[in-house]
């Protein structure tokens, strides 16, 4: 019982992490129904970035503020560069863009930062475990998981009650009719990827400190697809309980099967999981359908 | 106030579905757009509001002007901005908005937190039954207002604050009882224009439009039809 109480647990608190990359995904896709590939990269792009700083001596704090300006600027000049070009081309031209675009930043990050695993030092988090019970956990999962909380919190917020948290809302549900009303669809647009690079690399920069940074961090962008899937591509609480629920999954998985297995069903798991959903619900559990009217 | 002047609007470069229409929209006043299906209203209007261009189309000649001040190669934001809103047709609403967060959408044009206040405020005046309502997601029950209601509210808005509004209706008759003037459309061409009663007295705006013959009894659609094929308007 204990076994299990830890491992889903451990399973909420990373799974967190999941949930802000996972926001990262569904908000391009539900601003301008774009797949976006390149998911993982800017993952990668964020944590090395706050290395960076963290490594320049800036406490972890004002190194994470400092990397989401950076992504919230890399989101704007991506979207300006790259994509806006695009605006009413094919849906595929756009996502054929997104898959040039993750070649490019891992590229990127290669040639800044090589190809070693690098690790915070010192660490971050204090690396004594906390003891609960008999569970025991390392304080950089709690930690994480409070960081990754506050800023899903400041998200949602954002797209409840700010003029343009609301604008994008609108021109997600209804584009003709936001761009009635005088909203921006180039904004939005912007905005929906200067907000997945900020929860990207913050998501990069959490996992880097719990398993060490290298470029396999970018599968975190592949990793937390099941749970955009199962939360509904388009929906933002969606994607939080949908990261958060593959986080408990793959480490049930991992507690339970991995000793029956050659290993890897830890991984796997979310993938099966999410072709099971898709075969009942195929918008995933809180998506809908976009219809499109004239 | 607002002016067309001469505008033909293209569809994807090629189509062509508005040639040489001219129209005007006097400070406060309300100007009603008449027209069978296809005929170009909505176009029409998509081009005064700059949402033409969200569709692949374009003003390819000819000019609209609003206060002096030329819109047509303005973007749909700056238009909005300047005070022209096209009330698109159909029931669209952001539905997985609030009914609070779908008026907020809107008020936010106004820019500062007291003007979204007053604007939320002036829009519940009008519809009092939307403030019990405020915290509703809009896709969820929300009941269309009756053509009456409708037609009510836009005298309202016009009376009280002189707002002008040009009416695209499929209801002649309600149009024209509200409008002081009209246009008719037909093929993409402006056909007929004059003061609303003028227009309804027309023979021919009576029998297409208004379906009505000389003695005032409905004419089958088939007999308006057959109409339709047999007759041009001429100007
Ligand atoms: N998005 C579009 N692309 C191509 N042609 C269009 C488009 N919208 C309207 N049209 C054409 O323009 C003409 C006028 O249409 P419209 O303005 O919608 O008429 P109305 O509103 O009077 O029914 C029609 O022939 C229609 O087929
Ligand atoms: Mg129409």
């Amino acid at each position: 019982m204990e076994t299990f109480l830890q491992l889903v647990i451990t399973g909420i608190l990373v799974g967190s992490i999941y949930a802000l990359v996972a926001l990262g995904w569904t908000i391009i896709y539900k601003c301008s129904g774009v797949l976006n590939l390149a998911m993982g990269e800017l993952t990668l792009l964020g944590a090395y970035v706050c290395l960076a700083f963290y490594t320049w001596g800036f406490p972890f704090p004002v190194a994470l503020l400092a990397t989401l300006i950076v992504g919230f600027v890399l989101g704007l000049l991506t979207e300006r560069l790259f994509l806006r070009r695009m605006i009413g081309q094919p849906i595929l031209a756009v996502i054929m863009i997104t898959a040039g675009l993750s070649f490019f930043f891992r590229a990127v990050v290669g040639f800044i930062w090589g190809t070693d695993t690098r690790v915070f030092t010192p660490p971050v988090f204090p690396t004594e475990p906390v003891r609960l019970g008999k569970m025991v956990m390392g304080q950089v999962y709690i930690w994480s998981f409070l960081a990754a909380l506050v800023l899903l919190l400041v998200f949602v917020g954002f797209f409840q009650y700010s003029r343009w948290g609301l604008s994008m809302q609108a021109a997600a549900d209804d584009e003709m009719a936001a761009l009635s009303l005088g909203v921006s669809v180039k904004r939005v647009y912007a905005l929906a990827w200067a907000i997945a690079f900020m929860a990207a690399g913050v998501g990069g920069t959490l996992l880097g400190n719990i398993n060490g940074l290298n470029i396999s961090v970018g599968y975190l962008g592949i990793l937390v697809l099941p749970a955009v899937v199962l939360g509904g591509l388009n929906s933002v609480p969606g994607a939080i309980v949908g990261g958060i629920t593959i986080g408990i999954l793959q480490n049930l998985s991992g507690g339970y099967l991995e000793q029956l297995t050659p290993g890897g069903v830890k991984d796997i798991a979310p993938f099966v999981f999410m072709v099971i959903i898709m075969l009942f619900r195929p918008y995933g559990l809180w998506g809908w359908e976009k219809i499109e009217r004239v | 106030m607002l002016k067309i002047n001469n505008i033909e609007v293209l569809y994807h470069e090629v189509i062509l579905a508005l040639k040489a229409v001219s129209l005007e929209v006097p400070a406060g006043e309300v100007v009603a757009l008449l027209g069978a299906n296809g005929a170009g209203k909505s176009t029409t209007l998509k081009a005064i509001s700059g949402l033409l261009r969200h569709e692949n189309g374009k003003v390819a000649e000819g000019s609209i002007e609003f206060l002096g001040e030329r819109i047509d190669r303005k973007s749909a934001e700056e238009i909005a901005r300047m005070g022209i809103i096209q009330v698109i047709e159909g029931r669209r609403v952001f539905e997985h908005l609030t009914v609070e967060q779908n008026l907020k959408v809107g008020a936010h044009l106004g820019g500062n937190g007291a003007m979204v206040r007053n604007g939320l405020e002036a829009v519940y005046h009008y519809f009092p039954r939307l403030q019990e309502r405020r915290n509703v997601v809009a896709g969820m029950g929300l009941a269309p207002l009756l053509i009456k209601e409708i037609f009510e509210i836009i005298t309202r808005l016009h009376q009280e604050q002189g707002i002008a509004i040009l009416l695209v209706e499929q209801n002649a008759k309600l149009a024209l009882a509200v409008a002081r003037h009209a246009y008719v459309l037909e093929g993409g061409r402006v056909v007929m224009d004059g003061p609303s009663e003028q227009l309804r007295e027309n023979p021919d705006i009576r029998d297409f439009y208004l379906g009505l013959t000389d003695l005032g009894a409905r004419k089958s659609f088939r007999a308006v039809k057959h109409y339709k094929r047999r007759k041009r308007w001429i100007t």
